[in-house]
């Protein structure tokens, strides 16, 4: 009898097919200035989340003024018409919240986490930085020093902290992912106080903004106050400057060497990959798995487990609003050449250009995929993080629910082809990094 | 239907809105405060002594376990690293699986798994939790160690720590370990190349075999499971654990320094210094000062934006992107440490302000409106932490390891709540100690050392490497040159002119050893030509020459194999002054520093050997003549050191030579006198060869 309920237990654990993922549940609608506002309702814990996504980043700048965007955001919290300067993380902060803010290549994006009896102060504050944010010179100045150490503490003084800056500049000639987000810190010395109001009055405005509330809430309350403080904010007038997503195609390799003061060298191949949310993005994307997620990845084991030619090997896809890179990264061991390693990286990209992935590999990155996009929405500032990403760069908030679809639906032919179409020597920067010791 | 009812509703709430215009000039008054309830959790015991804490959270349908030691720190000395890399490889290979199995069937299901030194971690899809047990316990229970696995790591391991060097916040960090616990305490030990090379696989086995015991084991199970199914599992996959006695081990406690120590770590070329401001505290988990102790600290830098550090660094002065402290509770020791990166020329400015706003809190009573914030964010932290069930979990972890009352977490809020502006004066008095702190920085060495030596009190500011060890200090004047250091040296010996003139010289020496007499007789002839030899008691016990092409070398009378690389080095030390054969040989020596030879100040000029050897001459900063030569030897037991002093210089024909010559033979030394130098005699070619 005992044996028998082992036997039907382990029946219930027998893997069921289908996905893990939950779904999660979200109401939307669209003031009249523009505004689009996303509600997910969860009263399991006294918690909200507050995030404000600007369909802006570092590709929406001048080339003369790189930086801006993110500079910006550092302004954001300076104050507004009502708040006095450094009172701002005060209020949230003396609220039990916290706060913070994010700039990326094509959009910028403000979060406060809150006590859900503070809904309406959250909803204030941002309205307050849409509608009429302060800067005063003495704020401009303070946060033009304060980015510089940010630019120096996370670029300049850091092993490797250049890389993505030496790639992007030679892998884009004309589009505006050929600077970092950090920018030049020169450009933004020279920014004149009246440019902050201009950036504003283009980018800040309702039409422009994903406004998300995630947690303990009531959607018709919420509701309420979201228009009680963002309604009546005016839409902009200006036309929104977005650039041009082409890039001309890369005709041959593009191949160099940089030095720095690290003791290892690093080699770095960036091939140009198609759009986010592009079908071929998404093999793309589990093609990175395959060659360096987990250590039996392809990458992996043969270059740190078998061979022992690098310490570290990565090939993440850079996925971006516009056509991004596929990125493989690898640091060697001691003694090992960096033209040995590059070798190893182009041996297995060549393999899956040749052959197909097996079942089994392919069963693998879906697992993997599954078991990341369920841990990925477990708490309300994850999940109102995503809903805000998918409206802003898809119109789909409820991607947040089905893009999983996307990934299970890859075959091992579409990698193997977005294999052969992407992953080819023309279509690649090719960076050797080395200890500033061995520039003779 | 439904859509319709939204739009007119929202119609409404429109017109309601554009009747009443919005005040926005006040921030809105917040709703009735919400009750905190706190995640319960569930705790159980095996037979074999597992502690199990089980924290069911469903919203997701993962799961995850892991095994924690509560165990004493294990000092590793001249192995450290070995205990990390026991807890690495656990999962490089059990009984029944080799490391790619593990990889394979781990990755296969989407899981992680890790090990630690102090246990094992794994998480899966709920789905997968009896596949992820199965190898997670068999990691756990039948790790092997492979010894390949081993070697793999050693190296992977010591390419990484190349980059430490360039790495500020590393280097500071081992700085500050090293120093805030001091030698011999478990907790400042640092890996090194040379501590990971002293690693066996016996003591990774044997550590494992100490240590990894149930019955000194917590096992956290947190996520979509019940206590049910919970004792179930664990019965199945953690019944078979067998256990055994455990060590354990007493430190002495780390103390604060009498004064301030001030320490610089370079890092060349640094744009910025990261400097910490750091000591060891005395401050047990869950002690009656932790929750009023940990809202000083964050009134001045713990984690909030408020926190008077970063406003006084960042948004005051504009001097860096972020500053905070740390109170760290421990049940051996504690740790206090405020930690900042900023611009060079502002370091100094930086160690002052930090010490000021430490002294402001000891000094003057907090108004209650910075108290009330701070405890408003810290009351708010703690809710946001209780969404996670790995928190949760962590907070039964501490009561159980620490013996805490049961309620210590469910009653933290009141206690936050009830802290008072005396409490937090109090508690800076007590733990903020702005006059017995190490001060450590990373950064530039150049541009910073010389603003830094008024923090301590002797005025020292002690030199590290990246891996905390001790430089000695040298005071080699800006702009010094080798050059500079081997001009004064040949014209202390008599000219450049003079040494460059010698062909040939012979030195005959004599000394005793053990009650030996013993000859010695140096030739040499340029410009690569040498002859040595030594004779007891009228015969000789070692030859060794260079002819000019080949070298030989016989030790009583039996002749030893000569390598292409010992050839290499002998031609070169075959000069009459190798100082003067450096180009011919592309040797490129570097001036490394000042050290005390004897009573005597010495520059160091390093150099390799054509074989690759490392070389080091002394040159008297007084008087500039050489005082000492040593060279490392490549041997298979590692570089072994040979070293020789020159003393007693006289003049002979106008130039001087060291009448008496030094040399250490393990505990004695060897003392060798000059009883006749004669130079330009007119040395025969056929000299240096074998008689």
């Amino acid at each position: 009898m005992k044996k028998s309920v082992i036997v039907l237990l382990i029946l219930l654990y027998l893997p069921f097919t289908g996905s893990a993922q939950q779904k999660i549940e979200f109401e939307e609608f669209t003031l009249k200035n523009g505004l689009h506002v996303v509600l997910h309702q969860d009263n399991s814990l006294p918690l909200i989340a507050i995030n404000i996504m600007y369909h802006v980043g570092s590709k929406n700048e001048n080339p003369q003024r790189t930086g801006f965007a993110h500079f910006f955001e550092h302004l954001m919290f300076e104050g507004t018409k009502h708040i006095p300067r450094g009172e701002f993380d005060k209020y949230v902060e003396r609220a039990g919240g916290t706060l913070n803010a994010g700039t990326s290549f094509d959009y910028t994006t403000y979060y406060l986490l809150l006590p859900s009896n503070q809904l309406e102060l959250g909803l204030w504050l941002e309205s307050e930085r849409l509608l009429h944010p302060v800067i005063d010179s003495t704020g401009i100045a303070t946060q033009k020093s304060v980015v510089i150490e940010e630019k120096k503490q996370t670029i300049d003084n850091r092993p490797y902290g250049r890389i993505l800056y030496e790639t992007l500049k030679r892998a884009y000639t004309q589009h505006p992912y050929r600077w970092v987000i950090i920018g030049d810190e020169n450009h933004i010395r020279e920014a004149e106080d009246r440019e902050f109001e201009e950036f504003h009055k283009m980018f800040y405005v309702p039409q422009n903004a994903v406004l998300v509330i995630a947690g303990d809430i009531q959607k018709t309350d919420a509701r309420n106050l979201v228009e009680k403080y963002f309604a009546d904010i005016p839409a902009g007038a200006k036309e929104i400057y977005r650039p041009e997503a082409s890039e001309p195609a890369k005709t041959s390799e593009v191949r160099d060497i940089v030095y720095d003061n690290v003791q290892l060298p690093a080699i770095i191949q960036a091939y140009h990959i198609p759009s986010q949310g592009d079908d071929d993005y998404y093999a793309v994307e589990m093609l990175g798995n395959l060659l360096s997620q987990g250590q039996s990845s392809r990458m992996y084991k043969s270059m740190v487990d078998e061979q022992q030619l690098a310490i570290s090997v990565s090939a993440i896809p850079l996925g971006l609003e516009h056509p991004g890179l596929f990125i493989n990264l690898a640091i060697p061991n001691m003694g090992i050449e960096p033209e040995a390693l590059e070798e190893a990286l182009d041996k297995e990209i060549e393999k899956v250009r040749k052959e197909l992935i097996s079942e089994n590999e392919l069963q693998k990155i879906k697992n993997q995929f599954e078991n990341r996009i369920v841990n990925r929405n477990t708490t309300i500032a994850s999940r109102a993080l995503s809903l805000a990403n998918y409206h802003t760069f898809f119109r789909d908030a409820n991607l947040i629910n089905t893009e999983i679809e996307k990934y299970m639906a890859v075959t091992r032919e579409d990698i193997q082809r977005v294999a052969q179409k992407y992953f080819n020597k023309e279509n690649r920067v090719v960076l050797y990094y080395m200890p500033e010791s061995e520039n003779n | 239907m439904k859509n319709l009812f939204i739009i007119i509703l929202s119609c409404l709430v429109f017109a309601t809105n554009t009747q009443a215009q919005t005040d926005r000039s006040k921030a809105p008054e917040p709703g009735p405060a919400p009750t905190i309830q706190m995640g319960s959790y569930q705790t159980f015991t095996t037979k074999n002594g597992i502690k199990v804490i089980v924290v069911e959270n469903r919203k997701v349908p993962v799961v995850s376990f892991q095994i924690s030691l509560d165990k004493d720190p294990v000092l590793e000395g001249d192995k450290t690293g070995y205990i990390e890399l026991a807890g690495d490889l656990m999962r490089s290979g059990t009984l029944s699986r080799s490391k790619a199995q593990i990889d394979e069937e781990i990755d296969f299901i989407g899981a992680s798994l890790s090990t630690f030194s102090s246990g094992v971690f794994g998480s899966a899809l709920k789905k997968h939790q009896n596949k992820l047990l199965e190898i997670m316990t068999d990691v756990l229970m039948n790790p092997t160690f492979p010894e390949e696995e081993l070697e793999k790591s050693r190296t992977q391991q010591i390419s990484s720590l190349a980059n430490v060097p360039s790495n500020a916040n590393a280097i500071a960090s081992n700085v500050s370990q090293k120093l805030r616990y001091g030698d011999g305490h478990p907790y400042s030990e640092i890996t090194t190349e040379e501590t990971l090379k002293n690693i066996q696989r016996e003591d990774l086995v044997n550590y494992y075999n100490t240590y990894f015991k149930p019955n000194i084991a917590y096992l956290i199970i947190v996520g979509d499971i019940n206590t049910r199914e919970a004792k179930k599992l664990v019965k199945r996959y953690f019944g078979k654990w067998q256990k055994g006695e455990v060590p354990r081990h007493i430190y002495p406690k780390p103390e604060q320094p009498e004064s301030n120590r001030v320490a610089l770590a370079e890092r060349k070329g640094a744009v910025q210094s990261v400097v910490t401001v750091t000591y060891p505290v005395d401050l047990q988990p869950g002690a009656p000062d932790a929750i009023k102790a940990s809202v000083m600290n964050s009134i001045l830098g713990g984690g909030i934006f408020s926190g008077r550090l970063i406003q006084n660094l960042r948004e005051d002065k504009g001097w860096t992107y972020g500053a905070g402290s740390n109170l760290s509770t421990d049940r051996l020791v504690g740790s206090w440490r405020a930690r900042t990166e900023v611009r060079n020329s502002v370091t100094d400015s930086t160690v002052t302000e930090i010490l000021k706003e430490m002294q402001m809190l000891r000094e003057s009573p907090v108004n209650t409106e910075d108290l009330e914030l701070t405890k408003s964010f810290m009351n708010g932290s703690f809710a946001r932490s209780l969404e996670s069930p790995r928190v949760i979990a962590s907070y039964a972890y501490n009561v159980e390891r620490y013996k805490l009352p049961k309620d210590y977490y469910t009653t933290y809020l009141e206690k936050l709540s009830a802290v008072s502006v005396q409490d937090v004066q109090e508690m800076a008095n007590k733990y903020l100690k702005p006059e017995n702190a190490y001060i450590v920085v990373a950064g530039n060495k150049d541009e910073v050392m010389p603003t830094l030596a008024k923090f301590s009190k002797t005025g020292d500011v002690e030199l590290y490497d990246a891996f905390g060890r001790v430089i000695e200090q040298s005071d080699l004047p800006t702009g010094l040159t080798v050059t500079d250091v081997l001009e004064k040296y040949f014209k202390a010996l008599g000219g450049k002119d003079k040494a460059s003139g010698v062909e040939d010289v012979k030195i005959d020496l004599t000394a005793s050893i053990q009650g030996q007499n013993l000859r010695i007789t140096l030739m040499n002839k340029a410009p690569n030509m040498s002859y040595n030899e030594v004779s007891m008691n009228g015969n000789p016990v070692m030859v060794q020459y260079f002819d000019g092409e080949k070298g030989g070398i016989s030790q009583m009378g039996s002749k030893m194999p000569v390598s292409d690389e010992m050839a290499k080095d002998m031609a070169f030390q075959a000069a009459v002054f190798p100082e003067l054969a450096f180009s011919d040989y592309g040797i490129d020596p570097k001036l490394t520093g000042v050290e005390q030879i004897g009573s005597k100040k010495a520059y160091a000029i390093e150099y390799q050997l054509p074989s690759g050897s490392k070389s080091i001459a002394y040159y008297d900063v007084e008087s500039g003549l050489k005082l000492r030569s040593v060279t490392f030897v490549n041997t298979p037991q590692g570089p072994v050191e040979q070293s020789m002093d020159f003393e007693n210089y006289k003049e002979v024909d106008g130039i001087k030579f060291p009448y008496t010559i030094v040399q250490p033979m393990g505990p004695m030394k060897l003392q060798a006198e000059v009883q006749n130098i004669s130079i330009n005699s007119g040395l025969d070619k056929a000299s240096f060869s074998m008689p």
